[in-house]
Order: C-alpha cells, then structure tokens, then sequence
C-alpha cells in the first residue's frame, strides 16, 4: 500500500513536471521561433554530418552504388589489415600528446606574462601571438623557410655556421619531418583560447590579489596556483576544448608542407588518412569510420580533461 | 536632495545576503538614493562623504556593475542599464576620493622637513611594481622569456613579408637575406598581371569572395544572434540541452573530421557549386553562437524586464535594445566568421571557376612552382592581410567579448 502510493506520487511529480514544462514551452512560444533558423541550419550542417557519418560508417559506400550494410568490417578492416591506418594512429597520437598540452601550456604561460605588460606593449604582444593562427596559409612560409636546398633559410643559416656542410631535405626526409609538423602547429596553436586566456586574466577581480597578499602569498607561483587558476576555471575548459580540436586535427600542415602523401607515410595522421579515403579512394564508408573513431577519442578527452580541470586549485 | 542635475538609471541592487531588489538609483550632487520599485521612500540612500570606494565593471554598451563601498563597510552592488553615464556622474562629484598613497620616498622627505635637513631621495618610488609579491629577478626572466618567443613568432611572418618585397635576383641569394636590400613592389604587380591573364577576370574572384564573406557573416549575426539571445534570456525547456550540444560541437566546427557527410548532404539539397555551400553553413558556426550567448548573459536582465512591461515585442528588444548593447560581441563573430569564409578555398564544394573564391585563385598561383617564388609570397601577404587587419583594429573589442568566453560546468 505504502508503495503504490509512492509510486502515485511519484507519477504525479513526473505528471506535474511534464505538465510544468509544457507551460512552460507554451509561454515562450516565441523563443522557439528565435531559435528555429540557427536550430535547422546547425542540424542540417552539424549534427547531421556526425549522425551520417556514424551511419554509412556500417556500411560500404562509394558515392556511386547506394551504400550495403555490412556490420563492422570497416572497423576490422581498419585495425586489423590497414597499417598505414596504425602508422595514422601512432603519429595523431604523437600530435595530439605534444602539440595538445604543450600548446596549451604554452598558450596559458604566455597569456599570463603579457598580463604583467603595460597596456600598450600587451596590444602589440597579443597581435604577435595571436596572428599566426588566423593567419591561414602564413605557414606557406614554412615552405621556403625549411626548404631542401641551399637557398632554404634554415639550411643556408646552418651551412654560414658549419654545422652542416650539404642542405638537408627537412620536409621530405622521414626523420625531420614529424617535428617540423610540430613546431608549425604549435606556431599556429596560440588561437582562440589564448585569446580567452589574455580576456580572462584581465577580468580577475584585484581584490583577490590584494586580499591574497594579506594572506601570505608570497611569490607569483603561489599566487598563480591559489588565485588565478581557480579563477579561471571556465576559460582553462573552454581553451581545452580549442586545443583538443587543435591537436587532433592535424591535417592541412603535413598535407601543404610534406606532401600528399609524404615519404613513407611519416606525416600521415588521421585526418590526411580520412582524407585520403574520402577524396581520393572515394571510400565513404571506411572514411566515415576513421571519422566516428577520431569524435568518439576527441569527445573522450574532452570528458578527461574537464575531469582533470575541477581538480585544479582545490 | 535637489531635484536638478540628477542622473538616474533602471536597474537592480544587490546585497551581500543575495537578496535582490529591482528599482531605480538617483545619484545627484551630493549623494545618491536608491528607490525599489513601487515606494516613495528610499531603499538606501548615502551622502557621498560617506563613500569610501566606488568601482564599476562595464558589461556592454552603456549597462554597468557599480559596486559601492561606504566607510562603514556597508556594500551596495548594482546592475544598471545607464550605469556608464550614472558612474561618471558620481565620480564627478565625489570630491572626498581617498588620497594618492604615500611613497617611501614622500615619508623620507617629511621626516627630513620635520628635522631640517636636506636629503637626495627622490620623492618617487624608483621601480613601481603594481605587485609586490614578485622578485625584480622573476620579472626580467619572464620578461626575457616573453621577448625571445615573441621574436620566434614574429619571424615567419616578418620572412613572408620581407619575401614578397624581394627582386628576382635576392630571392635566389646565397644566403638567402631575411629581409631585402632593395626592397621592389614587383611581385604585387607581376601578380596583379598574372590575375590578369586568367581565364576568369581577378575582379570576379574578388567578388566572389567578398559576396560570400559579406552575406555569410551578416547572415550569421543574426542568426546566431537571434538563437543567442533567446538561449542567454529566456528559460525554456530544451534551451540548455540544445546550448551544451553546441559546446560540444564547437570541437568538430572545424569542418575537417565532418567535411565528407557534410559534402554529401550539400549535395542532396543540392546547394554545390553555388554560394549556398559556403554561406548557409557559415550562419550556424557554433563559436558564433557561444560567444554571443556567453556574453549576452552579462546584460542586465532588467534592461529586458523592462522593455517587456514597456509592451516591447521580443523582436524589437532584440533588434533595439539587445544587438545594439552587444557591439563588442559583433565584431568578435565577425572576425571568426570573416576568417572562416576568408581563408576558405571551397576547392571540393565549388568546382565552377568563375564561382571560385579569391583564395583558391592565390593557391594555384602559389602552386606555380619556382618560377613564381615571388608572386606565390606576394598573395600570400594578400591573403594573409586581411583577416590580420580586421583583428588589429577590433583587439579591444574582442577580448572584452573574450572575457566572458568560458565554459561553466
């Protein structure tokens, strides 16, 4: 008895809830009305695209036949007969350790030093970090800087000094190659969340500074960890998001600088392999396989670090 | 208080305790009163002789935080909508602001008065530190630091440019000189004539592209505006679930890891090879839309309240009250939408040439091979330019809509 009249209540509650929330709905008609362009547009290009993606993912497709189901053999072909897929792996891994955490590392130390600048001099240093990422293809550059003769930059300075004596071919030789790729992408990384980064260290409350020093903190380190960080917990996650976007979406750099593909697939990462399949093998399937892995990992170390931030300062 | 020469302003007060009160604050020539809604008397009234400090956060437009701090401690926080005006008015007639700090250097020099003396300490600190839990040693470090990277950053850039000023014979130098001797706008030129030359007139790309950018951001703005808006000022249920799936999205908003389905649904509308294909998915960036809604959410809400007892419609709050208090929000979407559809090159979605954008036809030039070294520089700088430009002109602006870019869990 005592348990139905639970269960009744608790149905009730639901009822009230639904019923609430449909009030609610109707009240605020209006707001679905705003909402409904940018609603349809997002779905149709955003959402839809994931939804697709995970969908011809089971089965086989090539544009031209209409896609055959066929269970995961795309996933099996991929980690079980696909080596180049592993090499793919292996080196968006690599990316994604280096150029994710140190790029946000960096993006934050820096954004914490100009922070001490003077107002002018922080304007100037802020266009200097921030211009390469939205720079698009400024890192051409890095094409004649790193090229493999003599009138590269980077070759002719080290032959002036002797430590080389013949140019080295810095793109098109596999044991160069991989870290070149990381230091244009961690030129390019200083991006949104740096820019977030500088906005939100200067809309820290002084107070809390002052109040800090009364405290005893004594020197910038602990001020950093027991003030500012916390603080700007919000900024970290959202420069997090930026930078896992960043680290596993290395593609357009190896493409442009070591070509495509590059020598013994040193440069090969998963979005070059994706699309590789996509555009040029017209695989969709096995493409939109390689997809759905690369949001599941991404969306995985979004959760992680969120996870790791609501640690920070406590 | 005398009724002439007030300023007045709508807007909340807030206790310490949390408990809020809508009203209107009165600030005349010698103190302010603070009215709630519906009495006579006032709420909280202070002469400003009694003020001990005053500080105000802007928060778009003309709306305002203004916090104030009378000698006994007691602490007013108001949210108001014409706070930049009623701030300044206050501050005018604050004559009792407390005094400039005295600096050791001031202490050395009274004491030496008070005893007769002359003494060579100059009255200024000689290094001001606004913090003084950091070491002089830290600060030259860190300094330092900062300078040699900022060179390492600023380097390809200043190469690039130095590149495209090159003549024919520096830029197969041995070595190859960072920046020309004698520096030629030949390269622009021999561009210009090049572009010249194409099947497709330069003019038309120039078009095309600044169609595309000019309606897919202004089409954005609005758009995600109006979604922004809603999600950031009203509650409505599916509000914050649609809210959270757009943060998660701005990791795939890149466009890489989605490029194929998105290729494949553009065609079933049957929007390739028309501006569309760029346009229509530029208007629900995702960045847009968390920017804005983030920032909206700093407006007072009784700037809003308002205009709807006003008998305002949602459309015009929007249009007249809303767009224009988030100026600095606009200029941030812009500069991302602009930079998107910019640097776009659409090579997979667009394949009829007289519909290619600017930056495809540079990207052929810049595949011409050795022979065009110095042009493929020269539109680089181009391509480069602008997006740099519209970001040099709007820092401000846009780390003042950066400032409320976080995400709150």
């Amino acid at each position: 008895m005592q348990s139905q009249s639970f269960a009744q209540r608790y149905l009730a509650m639901k009822r009230d809830r639904i019923a609430h929330g449909w009030t609610l709905a109707k009240r605020n008609r209006g707001c679905y009305l705003f909402l409904a362009p940018y609603a349809i547009l997002f779905i149709t290009f955003f959402i839809l695209p994931v939804c697709t993606s995970i969908f011809y993912s089971f089965t086989y497709y090539n544009i031209l036949e209409p896609p055959r189901f066929n269970g995961v053999q795309n996933y099996i072909n991929l980690i079980l007969q696909d080596d180049i897929f592993l090499t793919a792996i292996k080196n968006t891994f690599v990316c994604a350790v280096i150029i994710g955490p140190v790029g946000y590392i960096l993006s934050f130390l820096f954004a914490w030093f100009i922070n001490e600048l003077p107002k002018w001099l922080r304007a100037i240093a802020v266009i200097i970090f921030y211009v390469p990422s939205i720079g698009g293809a400024a890192f051409e550059v890095f094409l004649i800087i790193f090229r493999g003769d003599a009138y590269g930059w980077f070759n002719s300075i080290l032959m002036e000094f002797g430590i080389i004596n013949a140019p080295y071919l810095w793109l098109t030789d596999p044991r160069y190659m991989m870290t070149i790729v990381i230091i244009v992408s961690l030129w390019m990384s200083m991006g949104t969340g740096f820019l977030s980064f500088v906005a939100g260290l200067q809309g820290i409350d002084r107070s809390m500074y002052e109040a800090g020093y009364v405290d005893g903190v004594r020197n910038r380190w602990q001020e950093l960890y027991h003030i500012t960080l916390p603080s700007m917990k919000p900024m970290l996650l959202f420069g997090a998001v930026m930078a896992i976007t960043n680290s596993f979406n290395v593609g357009l750099v190896p493409r442009t600088l070591c070509g495509f593909p590059s020598t013994d697939y040193a440069v090969r990462t998963v979005v070059t392999h994706l699309f590789d399949y996509g555009y040029a093998r017209f695989e969709m399937g096995y493409a939109s396989a390689i997809a759905t892995i690369l949001f599941v990992v991404m969306i995985l170390s979004k959760k992680a670090v969120s996870a790791l931030l609501g640690r920070v300062g406590t | 208080m005398s009724e002439i020469n007030t300023v007045k302003s709508n807007g909340t007060l807030k206790l310490i305790n949390g408990k809020k009160f809508r009203g209107e604050l009165v600030a005349g020539e010698t103190g302010a009163a603070f009215y709630v809604k519906g009495k006579q008397e006032p709420f909280a009234e202070w002469h400003y002789a009694r003020m001990n400090r005053m500080d105000n956060i802007r928060r778009g437009g003309t709306s305002s935080q203004i916090t104030v701090i009378l000698k006994d401690d007691t602490r007013y926080v108001f949210e108001l909508a014409q706070g930049l005006k009623l701030y300044s008015h206050m501050d005018k007639n604050w004559v009792d602001k407390p005094v400039r700090q005295k600096t050791r250097g001031d202490i050395l020099h009274e004491q030496a008065e008070r005893l007769g003396e002359k003494i060579q300490v100059p009255k200024k600190h000689l290094i001001t530190r606004r913090h003084p839990n950091r070491s002089i040693g830290g600060d030259i470090i860190i300094y330092l630091v900062l300078f040699l990277f900022a060179v390492a950053m600023a380097f390809p850039l200043f190469f690039l440019i130095g590149s495209s000023l090159k003549p024919l014979d520096e830029l197969f130098r041995f070595p190859p000189p960072v920046w020309p001797s004698h520096p030629t706008m030949d390269n622009f030129s021999d561009l210009f004539v090049t572009m010249g030359q194409s099947w497709v007139p330069f003019s038309r790309y120039l078009l095309n592209t600044v169609l595309i950018t000019a309606i897919g951001t202004f089409g954005h703005l609005v758009v995600a505006g109006m979604a922004a808006f809603v999600l950031a000022k009203y509650e409505f249920p599916g509000g914050r679930l649609f809210f959270a799936l757009a943060t998660t999205f701005l990791m795939f908003a890149s466009g890489v890891v989605t490029d194929i389905p998105n290729y494949l649904i553009l065609s079933r509308l049957g929007l390739v090879d028309t501006y569309w294909a760029l346009i229509l998915p530029a208007f629900a960036a995702p960045i847009g839309l968390f920017l804005m809604k983030q920032f909206m959410e700093g407006l007072p809400t009784a700037l809003i309240e308002a205009a709807t007892i006003d008998g305002a419609s949602r459309i015009r709050i929007f249009w007249s009250i809303v767009m224009p208090n988030v100026k600095p929000a606009w200029l941030t979407m812009i500069i991302f939408s602009v930079q998107g559809l910019w640097n776009n090159p659409a090579g997979t979605i667009i394949y009829s040439e007289a519909k290619k954008p600017l930056v495809y036809a540079l990207q052929q030039i810049r595949m011409g091979g050795v022979a065009r070294t110095g042009q493929a520089a020269a539109a680089n700088v181009i391509t480069v330019a602008v997006p740099i430009l519209i970001f040099i002109f709007s820092q401000s602006r846009i780390l003042e809509t950066m400032a409320s870019s976080g995400i709150k869990e």
